[in-house]
């Protein structure tokens, strides 16, 4: 089962463009091609031009530079003989059988025999699309269906066909999973497949109920929104984003696919008030946030000022956008159930969509899937669900949602029935159960090397613990240290745990890693208690934290064990700082790391300074001279980057070089694991580091460049006292360029330097700003 | 009979050596307040006060007022000497002087406003209620209503009132019934029942500007849907005299412990015509306006009683001869010592004394911020200013009136049972002290604004006003010997403060009832560590100026010195006791149920 080492993506369309952009993000050199337009004098326009708007894109298609360099751009007249070294060629061209056809024919003949072909058609069968291909291409044909943005959602669903043969679909699960990072389910040929089929019934149910039931936009988007466990934007805003003029497309390949009895054909209503508001709306260009409008629209006015406006679907015309306040909504704060429960007419929606929904999903799964976990999965990564629906009924209870809807005369879905009055999902010890459709329990295993934290944890106790951290056995004689603040912010707790971590040789330990399943590793410092410590001039208190800090974090690098970091989503502030002291980090692609501090006024003062510039003054390939390492460190600290992705961390010596990536999340930690593991043979701790610092002529150099930024109007008044003191620990203080400067010189000055600028009104009226508005203030 | 004398050189000290107010007076609205004009103004109040208010204090309390048929009849004299105040230009004093005020600094209304109260509380609320009234409607009234009513509340022709209370609403004020209904001429009907309302029915003026909290009907629930009005007794005249009777009447008037000469009035409103003050449902915003003011107006009042209450007893002490010194004869041709040398005499005396000094700087220093607040030309000066005040104004009433009544008390106890006899004058000021604990929001509910509203506004930004300048006051002092006494038990009560404010902040966000339980001790706490600071301060200055020789009066810093060592020996460790109840928290607090009280 080898990867694939090169890949072809026919079509450079959103979604082909997509695909290949992630490819390459997995560090795979992928052709990028489509036809030649008519009259073209550039053969490989099209392609060229997605390559392009792939390296605008926001939020970003590619991770890297280098990833951009491994898209070869290229036309399907010229190239497709060129693609008989790729392991696997993804078709993404319009949704026309004929056109397809002709180009697997073409495929097919420039293809090397073990390659495998796939197609990302949402609704196309499988079996029509290889009708009437030679047999050798339909042995090594699957579809492999993404979703939109690629790089982004996590979902791949993955097909196969009587013919394909059994070696396709493990090398796409396998390269899907590990390569791509996709969360990989198998699917059976029916139309929609998971995802869509489930996804598609419910945002028109969502859609159309409200407009039966008389909810205005805002009010059913605060229901079918976080109450329910969607993304705040909400079922009309979701609609807006994806754009409305795809609705009809999408519901006429729905009708034509599905057997005339599917419950979707029965609600869909060509005539009814959804169908018809959205034919008015694409008629008067209202096709979303890329149109002139959706259900919601931005109007601005001749002074600049904007208004959101709602549409009244009723009138056809725009309002100023009102707060909902339902009481069902404020009530969903205890759960999903007392949303469905409430009287409110925000209840009444929300049962009326959560009943059909959870029921035709309940319905389908054992016809549409292997198993019900399969069909959550799909519907939390493919659609940004917060549970599934299976993991929904646990929540309302399996028997009263089925005595509910026995209540009102409506057919129970035999999968309910089964399950009775027990769950969907249990655990029992260590195990994870699962109901399966034959009516039995069996238990859910995670796949090797793609364990959570959660699934370590169950049904076992922490070695240590507190409100902040707690260190957990991940066997081997490997620890792990999770963070579980809100936000997993550092507060006392969690620096109190990292120095217990530092000891667990102490317990028999011989690796640590630290991680969590938690969506991001650390959002930083807690600042809202540092915050009331420094307005109530509580200076000791201060820079004992930051003594406190500094130490801990030193004495997880200094401990006689490896330490590898394993963080996901963001890592900033002092988060980042902790991955900076770990012996190596093992990241999730979509790793999101910098040292922001002085977004509030701040610099780094738990090591990320002297961190970073070491790193920098240490970088074998810098020029000559201590300036060009000071002025990275300076840049990157002063301007508050932020990498977005691990790959672009490592350029920025956020990350090292011998710093590994793992693109699936839920690999993250045992990758880390299995890094620390490796480690631990003869480990032996980083020696501190020793540099040699220019002193004043540095600062007097940084100062110009500062001088510059505030000329030209991009650095405050405040920038301006925040960079000077970055400067100055950069520089190495007050030395001379011939002494080395310790590592602990430098700790020293970072602390007095945090001191002074956290007791200027200008650094705490920022992080005010940033607590109470979460945006920097520029002052 | 009582006596008073307002202690124009402490006054002074604070404003001019301390404060240096004098220093302000390039900022606009100051200009007019140079020391001079400053020292002539309050010397010319005092002279009023001692001649013309303090002489009918006693009398107008045996008198009270008299309600008859929904008219009120004010004691003896109290009308007379209105009339005079009013001539004398004392009603305008910090108005603004397009409405005919003199348009003095606001610091200069709070020194004038507390000798006005050591004369006569009672009287001094007449008009202490109509300057209220014109600092909301000239923050938030319309210009017609600014044209209309300003004016006569300026030359003291009409007064003013705050109707907020209603029988079944104090202190929350979500359960307002008052209702006011539109009208399309653009007025309001309002109907409802106001009571406690001072000053609200008298016959001092021919019209009374009543300002009145309602709700329009159809607006939000609670105290999001109350609005602000402006409810004359008589409907104004286009030449601006009273005509016709409004639809509002006096039912009666309140029999009271103290201030029986301050008509507590019933005021009935039925379809009354009013005007809205600012916008529809913001009315707390209006009201808040006053209330700032007022609050600290209320806290004047504490410190005003303590004053003339320690004078007396003072006085007294010095005069009383019972028993002898237990260090030695003291007066060896009377038959007994005078009490002043007993240690329990003196600890009452200074307990007055140190209170009343560090509070009056305290209390100036607020004033001062208030003029700031509106008034310094730069935009971040303004806004420190504002948080300050934010924060001290629940300390300033809720300790100064508790302090007040405490002071008054002492006072009284040192005249034994003379105290307890009505002639003397001393249960009066007691009794007089007693209600600047209740209005103006309870003093609970003063120490819950704090932690619950000022500590945690914009993330306790407010803190940083009072904490920061605190900190580098004695970092600054640190090294000077001279400044020993002052400065150690200071940081220590400063630690203590510190301490408190993080364990309310940590343990009061995740537990509200925590920090409700820990409020008034918190108060208490953070009061006595501002007087701490303030006196310390005032021996700054008081040690500079005797090494300069002391001038005039070296006795006066000497004392000022003794004085500040007492509240730092004797009244500052009160903080360990307060931080200790602080960090008991909420359990034994909530531990019974009400059945088992
Ligand atoms: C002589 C006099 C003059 C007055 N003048 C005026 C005036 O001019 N205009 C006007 O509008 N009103 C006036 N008042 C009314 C006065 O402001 C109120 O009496 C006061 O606000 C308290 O309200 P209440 O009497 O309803 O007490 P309540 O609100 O019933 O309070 C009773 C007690 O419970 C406490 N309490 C209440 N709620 C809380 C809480 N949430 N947390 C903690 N403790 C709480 C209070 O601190 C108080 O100790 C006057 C009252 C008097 C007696």
């Amino acid at each position: 089962m080898s990867a694939f080492k090169k890949v072809a993506v026919l079509g450079s369309g959103v979604m082909g463009g997509g695909i290949a952009a992630h490819v390459a993000n997995a560090g795979i050199p992928v052709m990028l091609l489509d036809i030649v337009p008519q009259g073209a004098n550039n053969r490989n326009q099209l392609a060229e031009a997605a390559l392009g708007r792939l390296k605008k894109t926001n939020p970003a298609a590619l991770m890297s530079d280098r990833a951009a360099g491994l898209i070869q751009p290229g036309n399907f007249e010229d190239d497709l003989s060129r693609i008989g070294d790729c392991d696997w060629i993804v078709e993404a061209v319009i949704e026309r059988v004929d056109l397809k056809q002709e180009l697997y024919r073409k495929v097919a003949a420039a293809m090397k025999p073990t390659a495998i072909v796939s197609s990302n058609t949402s609704t196309i069968p499988l079996g029509t699309l290889v009708e009437g291909l030679p047999e050798a291409f339909a042995n090594r044909f699957a579809i492999t269906h993404f979703f939109n943005p690629p790089r982004y959602m996590r979902l791949l669903e993955v097909v196969k066909g009587p013919r394909t043969e059994d070696d396709v679909l493990p090398a796409l699960r396998r390269f899907g999973d590990v390569a791509l990072g996709k969360a990989v389910i198998d699917c059976k040929d029916t139309p929609g497949f998971v995802g869509n089929r489930i996804g598609i019934f419910w945002s028109t149910v969502a859609m159309s109920q409200a407009m039966s039931l008389g909810l205005t936009v805002e009010e059913a988007d605060s229901v079918v929104g976080k109450p329910m466990g969607i993304p705040k934007t909400g079922i009309f805003g979701l609609g807006d984003l994806t754009g409305i003029d795809l609705a009809p497309h999408v519901s006429a390949s729905m009708l034509k696919l599905l057997p005339p009895d599917d419950p979707y054909c029965k609600i869909y209503d060509a005539n009814g008030q959804l169908a018809q508001t959205i034919q008015w709306m694409i008629g008067q260009g209202l096709t979303g946030r890329k149109g002139k409008g959706g259900f919601y629209r931005q109007d601005k006015a001749a002074d600049g000022s904007r208004t959101r406006l709602t549409l009244d679907y009723a009138t056809r015309t725009y309002r100023p956008t009102r707060r909902a306040e339902l009481a069902s909504v404020k009530a969903a704060r205890k759960g999903l159930r007392a949303l469905v429960e409430h009287p409110d007419k925000g209840g009444q929606y929300a049962w009326a969509v959560l009943s059909r929904v959870l029921a035709y999903a309940a319905e389908l799964a054992p016809e549409i899937a292997n198993s019900i976990a399969d069909v959550d999965t799909a519907m939390k990564t493919g659609y940004a669900w917060k549970w599934g629906p299976f993991e929904q009924l646990d929540l309302v209870g399996p028997k009263w949602f089925a005595d509910r809807l026995r209540a009102e005369g409506k057919p129970v879905p035999r999968l309910i029935e089964a399950v009775g009055a027990g769950t969907f999902y249990k655990e029992e010890g260590a195990a994870r159960l699962i109901f399966t459709p034959e009516g039995r329990y069996a238990e859910l295993k995670p796949a090797a090397g793609a364990w959570k934290l959660a699934d370590v944890k169950r049904g076992k106790q922490p070695v240590l613990s507190n409100k902040g951290a707690s260190i957990w056995d991940l066997g081997d004689g490997v620890a792990c240290l999770e963070l579980h603040t809100k936000m997993n912010a550092i507060d006392a707790n969690i620096v109190a745990m990292v120095r217990e971590a530092a000891k667990l040789d102490k317990k028999g330990f011989k690796a640590l890693v630290i991680g969590h399943d938690g969506d991001n590793f650390s959002v930083g410092a807690n600042i809202g208690l540092g915050l009331f410590a420094a307005n109530t001039a509580m200076w000791p208190v201060i820079e004992q934290n930051i003594k406190e800090g500094q130490d801990a974090y030193r004495a997880l690098r200094n401990a006689p064990f490896p330490v590898v970091g394993a963080p996901s989503g963001m890592a900033l502030g002092g988060g980042c700082e902790i991955l900076m002291h770990c012996d190596a980090v093992q990241a999730h692609a979509e790793s999101y790391i910098g040292l922001v501090e002085v977004g509030v006024g701040l610099i780094p003062g738990w090591g990320g300074t002297t961190t970073l510039l070491t790193r920098w003054m240490q970088n074998a390939k810098r020029p000559q001279g201590p300036m060009p390492a000071i002025s990275q460190a300076f840049e990157i600290i002063g301007t508050a980057q932020v990498a977005r992705s691990a790959a672009e961390a490592k350029e920025k010596l956020l990350l090292r070089p011998s710093d590994g990536i793992t693109m699936n999340r839920d690999r993250v930690l045992a990758d880390a694991k299995a890094k620390a593991l490796a480690m631990v043979p003869g480990y032996k701790p980083a020696e501190p580091a020793e540099i040699f610092l220019p002193g004043a002529t540095a600062r007097t150099a940084l100062a110009m460049a500062v001088e510059g930024f505030r000329l030209q109007g991009k650095a405050t008044p405040h920038d301006v006292t925040v960079m000077a003191a970055l400067a100055r620990v950069l520089s190495g203080g007050d030395v001379d360029i011939l002494d080395p400067v310790k590592e602990t010189d430098l700790l020293a000055l970072e602390r007095a330097v945090f001191l002074s600028l956290i007791k200027t009104n200008a650094t705490l009226d920022r992080i005010e700003h940033m607590l109470t508005t979460g945006k920097p203030l520029r002052n | 009979m009582p006596s008073y004398n307002a202690p124009l050189r402490d006054m002074r000290f604070v404003l001019h050596e301390v404060l240096g107010v004098g220093n302000y007076q390039n900022l606009p609205g100051f200009e007019d307040a140079s020391p001079d004009t400053v020292d002539a103004v309050i010397e010319e109040g005092a002279k009023f006060a001692q001649e013309v208010l303090q002489p009918i204090n006693q009398s107008g309390d045996r008198e009270g007022c008299k309600w008859d048929a929904g008219n009120v009849t004010t004691p003896k004299g109290f009308k007379e000497a209105y009339k005079q105040y009013c001539e004398g230009g004392w009603t305008g004093l910090t108005s603004l002087k397009e409405y005919g005020g003199q348009g003095l600094p606001y610091y200069v209304g709070v020194l004038l406003s507390e000798i006005v109260t050591s004369a006569n509380m009672a009287w001094g609320m007449y008009p202490g209620l109509s300057h209220g009234a014109y600092e909301a409607i000239a923050a938030h009234g319309s210009d017609e209503l600014k044209k209309t009513y300003l004016p006569k509340l300026v030359s003291g022709e009409w007064t003013g009132t705050m109707n907020l209370t209603e029988p079944h609403c104090g202190t929350d004020l979500g359960l307002m019934r008052t209702k006011a209904e539109p009208q399309p001429d653009g007025s309001y009907r309002i109907t409802g029942t106001k009571i406690f309302i001072s000053a609200g029915e008298h016959d001092m003026t021919d019209n009374i500007v009543h300002l009145v909290l309602a709700k329009i009907v159809g607006g939000p629930e609670g105290i999001r849907g109350v609005s602000l009005f402006i409810v004359p007794k008589f409907l104004p005249n286009a030449d601006g005299s009273p005509g016709e009777r409004n639809g509002v009447s006096c039912g009666s008037i309140e029999h009271k412990m103290g201030i029986k000469a301050n008509a507590t009035a019933v005021l009935n409103y039925d379809n009354a015509k009013g005007w809205l003050v600012g916008k529809a449902h913001k009315g707390m915003r209006g009201m808040f306006t006053m209330m700032n003011a007022a609050r600290l107006g209320v806290g004047v009042q504490g410190l005003g009683l303590a004053e003339v209450s320690y004078q007396n007893g003072l006085a007294y002490a010095k005069e009383r001869v019972q028993g002898r010194s237990l260090g030695g004869i003291k007066a060896p041709d009377k038959a007994a010592d005078p009490i002043i040398v007993h240690p329990d005499v003196r600890r009452m005396l200074l307990t007055c004394k140190a209170f009343t000094e560090g509070a009056r700087m305290l209390t100036y220093w607020a004033g001062l911020n208030v003029d700031l607040a509106h008034k310094h030309p730069d935009a971040m000066a303004r806004r420190e200013a504002d948080d300050l005040l934010g924060l001290i104004t629940p300390i300033v009433k809720a300790y100064q009136t508790d302090m007040g009544f405490e002071c008054a008390n002492l006072a009284m106890q040192c005249l034994g049972g003379h105290g307890y006899i009505a002639e003397w004058g001393m249960e009066q000021f007691v009794r007089d002290a007693r209600i600047a604990q209740i209005y103006e929001g309870a003093n609970g509910v003063q120490a819950l604004d704090l932690v619950g509203r000022k500590l945690p506004a914009n993330m306790g930004r407010s803190l940083r006003t009072f904490f920061h300048p605190l900190d580098a006051f004695l970092k600054e002092q640190a090294a000077d010997a001279a400044m020993k006494d002052f400065i150690g038990p200071l940081l220590r009560a400063f630690g203590r403060l510190q301490q408190a404010t993080a364990l309310i902040a940590e343990k009061g966000m995740a537990d509200a009832e925590e920090a409700g339980a820990a409020s008034s001790d918190y108060l208490r706490l953070f009061a006595l560590t501002a007087v701490g600071w303030m006196w310390a301060k005032m021996a700054r200055v008081a040690i500079d100026k005797l090494a300069a020789g002391g001038g005039e009066d070296p006795g006066f810093y000497r004392t000022k010195l003794a004085t500040a060592r007492f509240f730092m020996e004797r009244m500052l460790p009160d903080t360990a006791s307060l931080q200790q109840k602080i960090q008991a928290g909420k359990r034994t607090l909530m531990e019974l149920d009400a059945a088992a009280f």
